[in-house]
């Protein structure tokens, strides 16, 4: 079996918020609503610190996190158990996903997700340019929405759009069933937690806190499970840049 | 046709409308009119048009829901209960009260239809329902209870209407073998209401109690809450009722039962807003706080302005205005606690949605997308805490929903009997005093001194 799920390491992420871009972008998300959220832990707003400089009586604890945040892609899914319509769903690979056919609207899936990952077309969807972005079809008013961890994309054996867009590599995403698959050695070999543990939802997106991890593991828009040599570290990997002519490839790794 | 003087004999306590009764019924249509223009108008733009947004995603409709399902409690508590006991003590509220009830779900079932993004697929409740989802129960239950009232409520009256010569008899005859027929009837929908009417109200209080990710509303505690609210509010809306109809219509309430039920009213307010309120607040403020003054004011004192319009306005009041007995035979005592009992409630259910939606679990900036406040490049369209007003259109719309429930009722004394015993002198427990013991009843002088008048508190 196929368990689809994201390790997202916080000690990589720059907090450029370029996967939240490409998330809207691919997703034709409209505008005013947004799948994937990049929250900034602590601070009063974005992109401030949390904690005190070392002046007037401060700490020197100043820190700045940041939390990518969207659909976390729970196994005991409370916005799957409400939907009365099974509009939305678990698929078998472990993916939540919206028939936005059958959406009536009710929005209690919203009530239910602790994590605030939905969002509903108040409006019509309003996108710029008007005709829409990216490769999904518009959602029309009146539906529930939210990540989908791009099952458009891994149909065609890709990763999600927020994978590929992250600079920092930041964030990996393959199959947790598959002991082998970078998720699944990431989960087990750095310290990893999960948004709002203590509410049981069984989510498949981990975080990585603590030690940095090596990062995505590999390059290209494929899906690690596409590559024919299992996957390596990125040290070992040389890059063909389409245009032709060899670059090589700087470690990912900052240490 | 039945000449006037008929169906009052039977027991239609408007025999037919007066210009007072035709412009109320103007006023009625008017508000559903612009309810149906409201609906239209948001169908069109979309919930955008309500207060709403991605954070605060339940608003008035859901709180006025959730008021209504309390409201439809008061047909059972005053004609299921007492059946069940095979006492006909409240009999002269009975057919009153379900219809009340009747009047109650159907608002309550209609204010789910705005709430909806597309209404046009509501069907699928019927073609793919999960039923992990307390939605498609409670939806179930909600069509269920009001087809019963609509049943019960013709049980009631129906022997009434064969009198009458009316068509809504279906056939049914006015015969002392069939009213005898239908009191076993109605103890056996008795029977079946009660834990019908129970399972409504839990029902409706377990769409919010198994919510682990909306603050307090996971709460064990929420379902017993619901239950009690409807009996307060049922009772309340059912006493305000009879009063009003008492005034305005040939209906008449008798006199002695508006203190005793307004102290049936006094204790479950109390039971509610003292006792479970206290069940609710005091293991939480206990455990937070240490110093025993710290934990008593944790306990007692509330947060919100919601909080104090449903405890004192909705709780303390009105069990002032019950308890004291001087006071709770004051029919405008009884009347206003009433009154402000349903306010409470009301707040209540507005309280209870900020509850949930007012603080978001991960709060950290800039927030949620609100789906709402888009209005071109550069608009904050970010949220880090719930906020709610509802705007006009919801307003519309609620009242015209709510008109619809006013306009059930308005035409129910109209063309229903609702007066049993018809043009007889009302009294309390006729039978009962007949057959049972009579030391039972002495302690409240039920009926004995009901003069032949049709308004006694006048």
């Amino acid at each position: 079996m196929v368990n689809y799920g994201m390790v997202i390491d916080q000690e990589r992420c720059i907090g450029c918020h370029a996967c939240a871009v490409a998330c809207k972008d691919e997703n034709n998300v409209s505008m005013g609503n947004a799948w994937n959220r990049i929250l900034t832990v602590g601070g009063d707003a974005m992109d401030t610190p949390a904690g005190k400089f070392p002046e007037d009586g401060g700490d020197g604890t100043l820190s700045m996190d940041y939390q990518p945040t969207a659909c976390q892609h729970c196994q005991n899914a409370p916005c799957v158990k409400v939907c009365p319509v099974n509009a939305t769903y678990k698929r078998d690979d472990g993916i939540v996903e919206i028939d936005y056919d059958k959406c009536i609207g009710c929005r209690y899936c919203m009530s239910a997700c602790p994590y605030n990952a939905r969002v509903f077309n108040y409006d019509e969807p309003e996108t710029v340019p008007p005709d829409g972005t990216g490769n999904v079809e518009q959602r029309e008013q009146g539906v529930v929405e939210k990540c989908t961890f791009c099952s458009h994309r891994l149909d065609e054996g890709l990763d999600p759009a927020c994978t590929i867009a992250c600079p920092s590599s930041a964030r990996i995403f393959g199959d947790l069933d598959d002991p082998e698959s970078t998720v699944s050695r990431y989960v087990n070999q750095y310290d990893t937690d999960r948004l709002l543990e203590e509410l049981d939802t069984d989510p498949n997106t981990h975080y990585v806190n603590g030690e940095m991890t090596p990062g995505r593991n590999h390059l290209g828009d494929e899906m690690e499970s596409e590559l024919e040599d299992p996957p390596r570290r990125r040290e070992e990997i040389t890059y063909e840049a389409p245009g032709g002519g060899d670059a090589e490839e700087e470690s990912g790794g900052d240490d | 046709m039945s000449t006037r003087e008929e169906k009052a004999e039977a027991g239609v306590v408007v025999p037919e409308f007066g210009t007072r009764g035709k412009a109320w019924i103007g006023v009625l249509v008017l508000a559903i009119v612009v309810g149906l223009g409201a609906w239209a108008y948001q169908l069109s733009q979309g919930l955008a048009v309500t207060g709403m947004d991605n954070v605060f995603s339940w608003g008035l409709y859901i709180m006025l829901f959730v008021l209504f399902i309390g409201l439809s409690a008061g047909g059972l508590i005053i004609s299921s209960a007492p059946k069940f006991f095979h006492s006909d003590r409240y009999a002269t509220l009975a057919p009153l009260g379900v219809l009340l009830s009747l009047a109650c779900i159907a608002v309550a079932g209609l204010l789910l239809l705005p709430d909806l993004g597309r209404p046009s697929r509501i069907t699928g409740f019927l073609t793919s329902p999960d039923f992990r989802s307390p939605l498609v129960w409670d939806f179930g239950i909600v069509v269920l209870y009001g087809l019963f009232s609509a049943g019960y409520l013709w049980l009631l009256t129906r022997r009434d209407l064969a009198k009458l010569g009316s068509r809504l008899a279906f056939g049914t005859e006015d015969t002392e073998d069939g009213r005898e027929k239908d009191r076993k009837l109605a103890f056996w929908a008795a029977a079946i209401a009660i834990p019908l009417a129970i399972a409504l109200h839990s029902v409706t209080g377990w769409i919010f109690a198994t919510q682990i990710g909306r603050g307090d509303w996971f709460n064990p505690l929420v379902a017993p809450m619901f239950i009690m609210k409807a009996l307060v509010s049922g009772l309340a809306l059912l006493l305000v009722t009879a009063i009003l109809i008492d005034r305005f219509t040939q209906y008449r309430l008798p006199k002695e039962l508006v203190p005793e039920l307004g102290k049936v009213l006094g204790v479950f307010v109390a039971v509610h807003v003292v006792y479970l309120v206290a069940a609710e607040r005091l293991p939480h403020a206990w455990a937070a706080e240490f110093e025993f003054w710290a934990i008593t004011s944790a306990f007692l004192v509330g947060d919100t302005f919601h909080f104090w319009l449903w405890t004192v306005v909705g709780g303390a009041i009105p069990i002032v205005l019950l308890a004291v007995p001087s006071l709770r035979q004051k029919l405008w005592a009884v009347f206003t606690a009433s009154v402000l009992a349903i306010v409470g409630i009301l707040f209540e259910g507005v309280y209870l949605i900020f509850t949930g939606y007012q603080d978001l679990n991960i709060a950290d900036a800039p927030g949620v997308a609100s789906g709402t406040d888009y209005a071109g490049i550069g608009s904050d369209v970010w949220v880090t805490a719930g906020n709610y007003t509802p705007t006009l259109i919801e307003l519309l719309v609620t009242i015209g929903i709510v008109a619809i429930g006013a306009l059930i009722v308005t035409l129910g004394l109209r063309f229903l009997p609702l007066q049993p015993g018809g043009g007889e002198p009302v009294s309390v427990g006729s039978t009962e005093r007949a057959t049972a013991n009579p030391d039972a009843t002495t302690a409240t002088d039920g009926g004995h001194d009901v003069p032949d008048e049709k308004t006694p508190h006048k």
